[in-house]
C-alpha cells in the first residue's frame, strides 16, 4: 500500500512546506526548503523500489474512479525525472542559502522555491489534462518570481516577457484540453486517449495543445525569451529553470504524443518536431558561440540542448527512448552545474563578460574544473552521461535509417565542442595587466562543491547507466511500444 | 427566436468590444472597452445557464480586475506624470501578416469547434449522477471539492504564487508611499452600508454555496471586494510586508483543506476523500478566507497601492 | 448543434483570434494583458458552450474547471500588472524591446 497511496505526498509535502515558509522568516523557510528537499532524496529509492516491484503506478484520488477522479501515474521517465528534481534542487537551494545575496533572502523567494517544487512534481505525476494546466501555471508562476527575484531591470524585463509568453501557451493549451474534454468526455490520459477517434478537430486540439508546450519548453523558434529569462535570474534559479522546469514541458510533449497522438496525426507530427529540435540545435549551438557573457553563453546552450529530447519523436524506438532520457538526465545535471559553476565565476570576478574571466582558473579553480566537467558530458566525450546519450541517439537514428539525424548528432556534438572550448579558452586564458583588480566577492565552498557534485553525477551516469537503462526501455505509452 | 436575436445581439456587442480593447485608439479606450466587456459577459454567462460563473465573472471579471486595471494605469500615469500626454500605443510591421495568421486560426477553431462529436459517457455525466449520492447539493461545489478537490488544493497554491511574485517585486520597488486619501463623510457613510452588506451577502454565499450557485470562490470575492473598497477609502492601510496574522489567513485554506485531505489517511481511507458535509463546509470557510484576503492583497499590489 | 451554440462557439473562436493579435501586436504591457484576459474569457467561454451541448443540466466538471481558470487568470493578471508597475519604476518603460540580448546586469545575486 504504501508506496501507491503515498504517491500524493510528493505533491502535498512540497505544498504544505511552501504554505509554512510563506510565514517563516527568510533563512528559516531556507532550511525548511533544504529539508523538504533531503527527504524527497530520502525516500526516492523507496519509490525506485516499489516501482521495481510493480511497474508503472496509477493512483486514483479521493477514492472515486475515473474519469470523475484525478489520476497521478508513475512511469520509468517520471521516476527518473524525480530523482533528477531531488538531486538539483538540493544541490542548487545549498548554493543559494550558502551563497550571500539578496535574492534569496527576499521573503518571497523561499516559498516561491517550494512552490516550484510542488510544480515540478505535479506536473511530473499529473496523468490529468487539467490537472497539468494548474501544474504548469504553478510552475510558471513560480519560475517567473524567482527570476524577478534577481532585482536587476533586466530580470523584471525577462520576468514579464516570460510571463506573457507563458501565460500564452497556458491558454493555448487548456483550449485544446477543453477541445479533448468535450469530445471524449474524460480528461483523464488513458481514457481521452481511448476514446479519441481520428477527426480533423483532434488535429486542432493537439496542435493548440503542443504549440503552448513548445512555447513553455522553449522550443526553437520559439526560444526568445529562455536565454533573457535564464540569463537574468540568479544562479541557484537558472539552473533549476535549465535543469528542470522547461523538461516537465517537454515531458508533457512526449505524453501527449503517446498517449492522444495516435489519433490526432503523431506520424505527421513527429517527424516535424525533430526538425524544430533539429533547428533548435543548429540555432542554439551558433547562438551561444556568438554570446559575450558567461551565463549567455550557457542559456542558449540549453536552447541548443532541450532539441535532441525531441529527435526521438521520429525514431521511436527502445534505444532512442534509452538515449533520450538518458540525454535528459545527463543534461539536467550538467546545465545545473554550469550555471552554479556560472554564477561563481561571476561572483568571483565580479563581471558577467567573458573577456574579464580570463585568469578564473587560479581565482576559482573548483568552479572552473567543474564547468570544464559539465561541458565534457555537454559535448559528449567519454566517459560521460551525455557521451552514452548521444552514443544511444546516435544507435537509434541508425537504426532507423535516419541520416539526416546521425549528421545532425554529429554536428550538434562539433557545435557543442566549438562553445564550450571558446568559454573554456576564454575563462583560461592569461591575464594580463595589474590594475585590473575587481570588486569581485568571495565564493564560499560549499557553492564550489554544489556544482562540482552535480558535474561529476553528469560523468558518473556513463559508468552507472545499467538501471536507469533499464527503466528507460519500459513502456512509456499505452499500447505497450514506446 | 427573439432569444437568438438577443444572443447575436451581445455576441456582436462583445466582438466589437474586443476589438476596441486590442485596438483601440489609446489605452484608456481600451481599458473602458474592457470593463464593458466584462459586464456583458456576466450577462452572457447568465444567458448560457452558468450561473455560478455569472457570480464568479461579475466579480472577479468585471469587478476585481477591471478596477485592478484601472488603477494600475492611474498608477502608470503618475509614476512619471510628465509621460501623461504621451501616445501609448505602438504599431508592429507585423501587424497584418499576423492579423491574417490569427484570422486564420480563429477560423479554424470555429471548423474544429462545430465538428466537435458529443461523447456517450462524460466526466459531467459522472458528475451529476455522483453528486445526487452525496450530500452536497450544487454539483460545482461537488465537484470543486468532492470530485476534483486536488485541483482546488493546488489553484490556492497559485493564489499564494502570485502574491509571493506581487511581494517580490513590491519589496524591490521602493516607491514614495500612496498618501491616504482624506476621509470624504459621504464616502464613510457609503462605506458603513456597504461593508456589512458585502459580509452578509459573502456569508450567504459560502453557506448557499452547498445546494445553489454560490461558494468559496464567489464568497472570497464579494468579500475581496468589500476589503479593495475599504483600503482605497484608505479605511485599511496597506503595508510593504504580510503581517504574521495576514500570512496566516493566506495559507488558511491550504492548511484546513490538506489536513482534511490527508484526515482519511489516518482512517485508512484514500486521500483527499473529504468526509461529511460538516468537513466540507469548514474547508469551504478556510478557503473562502484565504481566497478573500489573497484577492484583495493581489489587487492592492497590481494596483501600486501595497508598497510603502 | 442548436444555432445558439454555433453563435457563442463563433464567438469564443472570434475571441481567440483578436486575444492572440493582441498578445502579439500590442507595444504596451497593459495592452498586452488585457489582450491575455480576452483570451482567457475566450477559453473559458468555449469549455462553458460545449459543456451544455444537447444536456439538460450543464456539464459541473467545465465549470468547476472554469472557475478554477478564473481565479488562475486573475492571480496571474495581477502579478502581471504588479511585474509591469515595477519595471516602469525602475526602467521608465512599459514595453518590452524586441532586440535579444539584456542591456544591462546580468543577475548576480
Amino acid at each position: 500500500m504504501a508506496a501507491t497511496e503515498l504517491l500524493p505526498l510528493w505533491v502535498l509535502v512540497p505544498l504544505l512546506a511552501a504554505a509554512l515558509a510563506a510565514c517563516l522568516p527568510a533563512r528559516r523557510a531556507g532550511q525548511l526548503a533544504l529539508a523538504v528537499q533531503l527527504a524527497a532524496l530520502a525516500s526516492w529509492p523507496l519509490l525506485a523500489a516499489a516501482f521495481a516491484d510493480r511497474g508503472p503506478l496509477t493512483v486514483s484520488l479521493a477514492g472515486l474512479a475515473p474519469p470523475l477522479a484525478i489520476r497521478l501515474y508513475l512511469d520509468g521517465i517520471g521516476l527518473l525525472l524525480l530523482g533528477l528534481v531531488a538531486t538539483v534542487t538540493t544541490a542548487a537551494s545549498l548554493h543559494a542559502l550558502a551563497t550571500p545575496g539578496r535574492a534569496a533572502l527576499r521573503p518571497a523567494f523561499w516559498p516561491a522555491w517550494l512552490v516550484l517544487l510542488a510544480g515540478l512534481h505535479t506536473v511530473v505525476l499529473s496523468f490529468d489534462l487539467f490537472n497539468m494546466y494548474v501544474g504548469l501555471e504553478l510552475l510558471t508562476l513560480a519560475a517567473v518570481a524567482l527570476v524577478a527575484s534577481a532585482g536587476t531591470v533586466a530580470a523584471l524585463a525577462a520576468a514579464m516577457r516570460y510571463l506573457l509568453l507563458a501565460m500564452l501557451g497556458s491558454l493555448a493549451w487548456l483550449a485544446g484540453v477543453a477541445m479533448i474534454h468535450a469530445g471524449t468526455g474524460s480528461l483523464d490520459l488513458e481514457l481521452a486517449g481511448a476514446a479519441l477517434a481520428p477527426g480533423g478537430w483532434v488535429s486542432v486540439a493537439l496542435a493548440l495543445m503542443l504549440a503552448g508546450l513548445l512555447l513553455k519548453a522553449a522550443v526553437f523558434p520559439l526560444h526568445g525569451w529562455l536565454p533573457l529569462a535564464h540569463g537574468a535570474a540568479p544562479g541557484a534559479v537558472s539552473a533549476v529553470l535549465s535543469a528542470l522546469v522547461v523538461k516537465a514541458a517537454l515531458l508533457l510533449v512526449w505524453r501527449v504524443q503517446l498517449w492522444l497522438g495516435p489519433a490526432g496525426g503523431a506520424d505527421a507530427a513527429g517527424p516535424l518536431l525533430a526538425a524544430l529540435g533539429g533547428a533548435a540545435i543548429l540555432w542554439g549551438s551558433l547562438s551561444a558561440y556568438r554570446q559575450d557573457r558567461l551565463k549567455q553563453v550557457v542559456a542558449f546552450s540549453t536552447v541548443a540542448q532541450l532539441g535532441y529530447l525531441l529527435l526521438v519523436l521520429a525514431m521511436p524506438s527502445a534505444v532512442a527512448w534509452q538515449g533520450t532520457t538518458l540525454h535528459l538526465l545527463a543534461h539536467g545535471l550538467a546545465k545545473a552545474a554550469m550555471f552554479l559553476a556560472a554564477a561563481n565565476l561571476v561572483r568571483r570576478a565580479g563581471d558577467p563578460r567573458l573577456a574579464a574571466l580570463a585568469g578564473s582558473d587560479a581565482a576559482a579553480p573548483v568552479s572552473v574544473f567543474a564547468f570544464a566537467l559539465a561541458g565534457v558530458s555537454l559535448v559528449g566525450l567519454p566517459p560521460s552521461g551525455g557521451f552514452l546519450a548521444k552514443w544511444l541517439l546516435l544507435q537509434g537514428a541508425w537504426q532507423a535509417g535516419a541520416w539526416w539525424l546521425v549528421a545532425l548528432l554529429l554536428a550538434g556534438s562539433l557545435l557543442a565542442a566549438a562553445y564550450l572550448f571558446r568559454t573554456l579558452a576564454a575563462l583560461l586564458a592569461h591575464r594580463d595587466g595589474a590594475g585590473q583588480a575587481r570588486a569581485g566577492l568571495p565564493v564560499p565552498r560549499i557553492a564550489e562543491l554544489a556544482a562540482l557534485a552535480l558535474a561529476l553525477g553528469a560523468i558518473v551516469l556513463g559508468f552507472a547507466a545499467a538501471p536507469i537503462l533499464d527503466l528507460a526501455a519500459l513502456p512509456a505509452g499505452p499500447g505497450g511500444a514506446p | 427566436m427573439m432569444l437568438l436575436a438577443f444572443d447575436l445581439l451581445l455576441a456582436a456587442g462583445l466582438l466589437g468590444l474586443a476589438v476596441l480593447v486590442v485596438a483601440g485608439p489609446t489605452l484608456f479606450v481600451s481599458l473602458v472597452a474592457y470593463t464593458v466587456f466584462g459586464l456583458l459577459m456576466a450577462v452572457a454567462w447568465a444567458r448560457l445557464g452558468a450561473p455560478d460563473l455569472a457570480l464568479a465573472e461579475a466579480a472577479i471579471g468585471a469587478g476585481l480586475t477591471g478596477a485592478m486595471l484601472m488603477l494600475s494605469y492611474r498608477r502608470l500615469l503618475a509614476i512619471r506624470p510628465e509621460r501623461t500626454g504621451q501616445r501609448l500605443v505602438r504599431r508592429s510591421r507585423l501587424a497584418l501578416p499576423i492579423a491574417l495568421a490569427c484570422t486564420v486560426l480563429s477560423a479554424g477553431l470555429f471548423m474544429a469547434l462545430a465538428g466537435l462529436p458529443e461523447p456517450q459517457r462524460s466526466a459531467g455525466g459522472d458528475a451529476l449522477a455522483a453528486t445526487a449520492q452525496s450530500e452536497v447539493g450544487n454539483p460545482v461545489t461537488a465537484v470543486l471539492l468532492l470530485f476534483r478537490g486536488y485541483d482546488t488544493l493546488l489553484e490556492l497554491l497559485v493564489l499564494l504564487v502570485a502574491w509571493l511574485g506581487v511581494a517580490m517585486v513590491q519589496a524591490q520597488a521602493r516607491p514614495s508611499a500612496p498618501r491616504p486619501p482624506a476621509p470624504v463623510p459621504l464616502l464613510d457613510a457609503l462605506l458603513a452600508a456597504v461593508v456589512p452588506g458585502t459580509v452578509l451577502v459573502g456569508g450567504y454565499l459560502l453557506h448557499a454555496g452547498g445546494q445553489a450557485p454560490g461558494g468559496a470562490f464567489q464568497a472570497g470575492a464579494v468579500l475581496a471586494a468589500a476589503g479593495v473598497l475599504m483600503a482605497l477609502a484608505g479605511r485599511l492601510q496597506p503595508r510593504a510586508r504580510a503581517t504574521p496574522v495576514q500570512a496566516g489567513l493566506l495559507v488558511l485554506g491550504l492548511l484546513v483543506f490538506t489536513a482534511a485531505g490527508l484526515w482519511p489517511l489516518a482512517a485508512g481511507q484514500p486521500l483527499l476523500a473529504l468526509d461529511g458535509l460538516a468537513t466540507v463546509y469548514a474547508v469551504e470557510a478556510a478557503m473562502t478566507v484565504s481566497i478573500a484576503l489573497g484577492l484583495c492583497l493581489l489587487f492592492l499590489g497590481a494596483a501600486g497601492l501595497g508598497s510603502k | 448543434m442548436a444555432a445558439q451554440d454555433l453563435v457563442w462557439l463563433g464567438v469564443a473562436a472570434g475571441l481567440v483570434g483578436l486575444g492572440v493579435y493582441g498578445v502579439l501586436v500590442a507595444g504596451h504591457l497593459l495592452r498586452k494583458l488585457l489582450a491575455l484576459n480576452l483570451l482567457g474569457t475566450a477559453v473559458f467561454l468555449l469549455m462553458v458552450v460545449l459543456g451544455r451541448r444537447g444536456a439538460a443540466t450543464p456539464d459541473p466538471v467545465s465549470q468547476a474547471m472554469v472557475l478554477t481558470g478564473i481565479v488562475v487568470a486573475v492571480s496571474a493578471t495581477a502579478f502581471g500588472l504588479a511585474l509591469m508597475l515595477a519595471l516602469y519604476r525602475r526602467s521608465g518603460e512599459a514595453a518590452l524591446d524586441d532586440e535579444a540580448g539584456a542591456p544591462d546586469g546580468d543577475g548576480r545575486d
